[in-house]
């Protein structure tokens, strides 16, 4: 994408000046959250946060916003100092953030989203105004949206461009967008950009949280980089490199090693023979998957979300039932099994919903180091639970796996960041080297570190022998670390290739359908 | 380690600001009418702490709020908002009358009849759970009906199967063989109390320590989580309704056996009425927990025996008693007031801080 013209610092108005804010959360968190934090925002610029996850990055965005107060320091808003109480406060001051998961009502259209928050609605058809609204700015910014469509029937994406809408009613010139891309498909990331692009040509400030190094490179003009707090580095994107700003985000390389050992002969574990599933309003999910997946093997999937991975797992695990078809895992046949049974024959789910259903986010992160396995010696006998021995187990996952939290037993787990929730369910279905890994979207959201070292787990456990098979949207993810790959279209396996002659672009191509 | 403790005790000091908030809206409230709101107070502490049969019967009469708040505090653990208890409760009561039908030894009798209360309580509820798990229906609609249907065939079973010949208005009594000795002589309490206390603790070791419990939570907090980690949904939801079931039937088994000096259930459930839907009340000041539960039946108890003599020497109406037990829910059923604890508990703490700091 080209750049405009550097800007002359000198000549734009700083919109938003953070100064020295600092945050720290009492009760949870013995160090601050962030620490001193110095950061502003020029009309015409995007500014990128870039940091691992837990640099502080989202907590920066919501003290900025409104959502959170700062237990120290400033915000300047076009030099004057304000307090931001609340995000309408932030609003009214022009500062608007699109969160990272989209806050909409989803039983309602888009329109009335947006009307929501806002006074002047006509009263007989209060929507009506705002839905016209909509279009002139949708049609001003790129940003396509039907206002009359619910918010339920919209893609990842289109939900993004609504909450977006939603925000620019306000009027703001400051917009923060936090890891806007997660739940973006390539081509709709691309269109993101064009329109941030367009919308600091402007005028706007966009502040632009990532931590993806091709997306700061892509879109900034200026670079922040925050790591656990403090802010560790502030280029202008034409005076640096990626190498500068990884060694400025973390601590010191870390190589990825996806070397793996070789197999004679191996059994298949998990086998599924023309399997169809259907959907809720009886519409075809998954249409005829077949598919083998050997021990010590990794079998990606690879495909675009929505084409039936997510139905297809449901249905291997238990949690959907399969309408034709056979399953056999271990080579017994669990067609139609209980989770229950499947969790018996040795199969380890890591789920693509992790804080929905991957945890009980109100129970302690003892409870849910043991929510898989609870009814198992030594973590219970007797249908009484070892309190003690759960607590040895959840402290050796915690060390193993690197999960940063407070306390095994007082600490809830709905504290923890997403990247914590992820490694105690990669620990929790790891540790005991299970035959079978059901693992989807594994390093969703993960930042570089934590995605490498549960690369390194996954080609660990297969080289012991684990049968895995891997649903990921991320392509390089799925070359890393797949023996082979299955691409996924419209409820099928379009095609099988063996992943060290697999062509990206080829993949690519079987994806989409083509 | 001041923020660990601090953490613990929040549900504790929640609780206990609600209740000084409900005696201050009382307060006002008794102000405006121009009642006297120090003498109405000195008057409830005086009958409960100040003599020996006030602080009898008001144990006597938490017995059995701990009970059924216990049943609407495992509900909500399960994930169940079951306001059955009333109903469950009126059959432990009948299952216990029916037990004196029979004649058993001493010890053993009281066993049966309280098993039998239990019995008749969970088997009141099942309906309910079976509604909810095959139909869907949901467990208020199904309870609210349940409760009413308890009554009338309860007042039919006393007055047609189970009356006392000689007095029309009330049962046949426990059989000697199965009362609770009394505890403190010269009041109404009972043993009883002692039977609720180890109930509630019981339930606190399924609940907490087992893996019953453990599913039963997990179904309660995210019925999502619960399917992935293999838990069968529909057992626990009937666990959760036989385990509040088992408590009010007890409650109901209690108000007999360990109720003098008749012993008995009287046609018009006089001396049952309203414990159900008190548990409702207590569950939410003990914060829906087996443990906070007995206290908060002690302070609801508490505040129904001192309303009596209120009214006597303050001349304040009984039913102020109620305003001011609805504050006092109402501080802590919103929601919006437990954030703004939440925010009010760390302010007040600072305003200490200050205190000390500047002085």
């Amino acid at each position: 994408m080209a750049h405009k013209q550097p800007l002359e610092q000198s000549d734009t108005e700083i919109l938003l000046r953070a100064d020295g804010i600092s945050k720290g959360f009492p009760g949870v968190w013995e160090h601050l959250i962030l620490d001193e934090i110095d950061f502003d925002v020029r009309a015409g610029e995007v500014h990128t946060l870039l940091g691992e996850n837990g640099a502080g990055k989202t907590v920066l965005a919501n003290i900025l916003s409104g959502f959170y107060s700062s237990t120290g320091g400033k915000i300047f808003i076009r030099g004057e100092e304000v307090k931001l109480n609340s995000p309408q406060d932030g609003l009214e001051h022009g500062v608007g953030m699109i969160h990272q998961e989209v806050m909409l009502a989803k039983p309602f259209t888009v329109a009335e989203n947006v009307a929501l928050g806002t006074e002047d609605s006509d009263l007989s058809n209060p929507v009506s105004r705002v839905e016209r609204e909509i279009i002139e700015l949708s049609e001003n910014y790129g940003l396509e949206v039907d206002p009359t469509v619910k918010v339920s029937d919209l893609s990842a994406g289109g939900r993004q461009r609504a909450e977006i809408l939603k925000v620019l009613y306000h009027e703001p010139r400051v917009l923060i967008l936090d890891e806007p891309t997660s739940l973006l498909t390539p081509q709709e990331a691309d269109h993101l950009f064009e329109v941030l692009r367009s919308m600091a040509d402007d005028g706007f400030g966009i502040v632009f949280i990532t931590h993806k190094m091709e997306e700061v490179m892509e879109v900034s003009d200026r670079v922040t980089v925050l790591k656990l707090g403090k802010v560790m580095g502030q280029k202008m994107i034409t005076e640096t490199d990626e190498e500068e700003l990884t060694e400025m985000m973390l601590d010191e390389k870390i190589p990825i090693h996806l070397e793996r050992e070789e197999f004679e002969e191996r059994n298949v574990a998990l086998s599924l023979n023309d399997v169809q599933v259907t959907g809720p309003r009886g519409n075809v999910q998954v249409d005829g998957v077949s598919l083998d997946v050997k021990e010590g093997e990794i079998l990606g999937i690879a495909g675009v979300s929505g084409n039936g991975q997510s139905e297809l797992i449901e249905a291997i695990t238990g949690l959907r039932a399969i309408d034709m078809g056979m399953l056999t895992i271990q080579g017994e046949d669990m067609t139609n099994p209980s989770t229950r049974a499947v969790q018996d024959q040795g199969v380890a789910h890591m789920p693509e919903k992790r804080r929905e259903i991957g945890v009980v986010e109100q129970m302690t992160v003892g409870e849910n180091v043991v929510l898989r396995n609870y009814r198992d010696p030594p973590f219970s006998r007797y249908s009484v639970l070892d309190r003690q021995a759960i607590t040895d187990h959840a402290q050796k996952i915690i060390d193993e796996f690197n999960v940063i939290c407070p306390d095994i037993w007082k600490s809830e787990t709905r504290i923890l960041s997403g990247g914590n929730i992820q490694r105690l369910i990669l620990g929790r279905e790891s540790w005991n080297n299970p035959p079978i890994i059901i693992a989807s979207h594994p390093t969703h959201g993960l930042d570089r570190r934590a995605v490498s070292n549960t690369w390194e787990l996954f080609i660990t456990l297969r080289d012991k022998g684990s049968a895995i098979l891997l649903v990921s949207e991320d392509l390089d993810e799925i070359l890393s670390l797949s023996d082979r790959i299955a691409v996924m279209f419209k409820g099928n396996i379009v095609g099988i290739v063996d992943a060290d002659s697999a062509d990206k672009n080829e993949i690519g191509m079987m994806m989409t359908g083509a | 380690m001041m923020k660990q403790i601090y953490t613990r005790l929040k549900p504790i000091i929640t609780s206990v600001l609600a209740g000084l908030v409900g005696l201050a809206g009382g307060a006002i409230i008794m102000a405006l009418w121009g009642y006297p709101p120090i003498a109405a107070y000195q008057a409830v502490f005086s009958s409960v702490f100040g003599s020996l049969y006030g602080f009898g019967s008001t144990l006597a009469q938490a017995t059995p709020l701990i009970l059924t708040g216990l049943t609407f505090a495992i509900g909500v653990r399960g994930g169940l908002f079951n306001i059955g208890a009333e109903g469950q409760m009126f059959l432990g009561a009948i299952g216990a009358v029916a037990v004196s039908l029979i004649s058993l030894p001493v010890g053993l009798h009281l066993i049966v009849a309280l098993l039998a209360g239990m019995l008749a309580g969970a088997l009141w509820s099942m309906p309910a759970s079976i509604l909810k798990t095959t139909r869907g229906i949901h467990e208020v609609i199904s309870t609210i009906m349940l409760n009413w249907i308890a009554l009338y065939l309860g007042m039919y079973l006393v007055i047609d199967w189970l009356g006392d010949p000689g007095r029309a208005e009330k049962s046949i009594s426990a059989a000697p063989t199965a009362r609770l000795p009394g505890m403190l002589s010269g009041t109404s309490l009972t043993y009883a109390l002692v039977v609720s206390v180890i109930f509630a603790l019981i339930m606190f070791f399924l609940v907490w320590k087992t893996t019953l419990g453990f599913e039963l939570r997990v179904v309660g907090q995210n019925p999502g989580a619960a399917n992935y980690a293999g838990i069968n949904e529909n057992f626990s939801v009937h666990s959760t309704f036989i385990l509040g079931g088992m408590a009010a039937g007890l409650a109901g088994a209690l108000q007999i056996v360990g109720h003098p000096p008749t012993f008995a259930l009287y046609a018009d459930f006089s001396t049952v009425r309203n414990l159900g839907f008190d548990g409702i009340g207590v569950a939410l000041i003990g914060r829906n927990h087996p443990i906070g539960v007995i206290f908060a039946a002690i302070f609801f108890a508490g505040l129904n025996v001192g309303a009596r003599t209120m009214q006597i020497t303050a001349g304040v109406p009984l039913e102020m008693v109620r305003i001011i037990q609805g504050v006092i829910v109402i501080a802590l059923a919103a929601p919006e007031l437990l954030d703004f604890w939440s925010k009010l508990i760390p302010g007040i703490r600072n305003w200490i801080g200050e205190l000390k700091g500047s002085s």
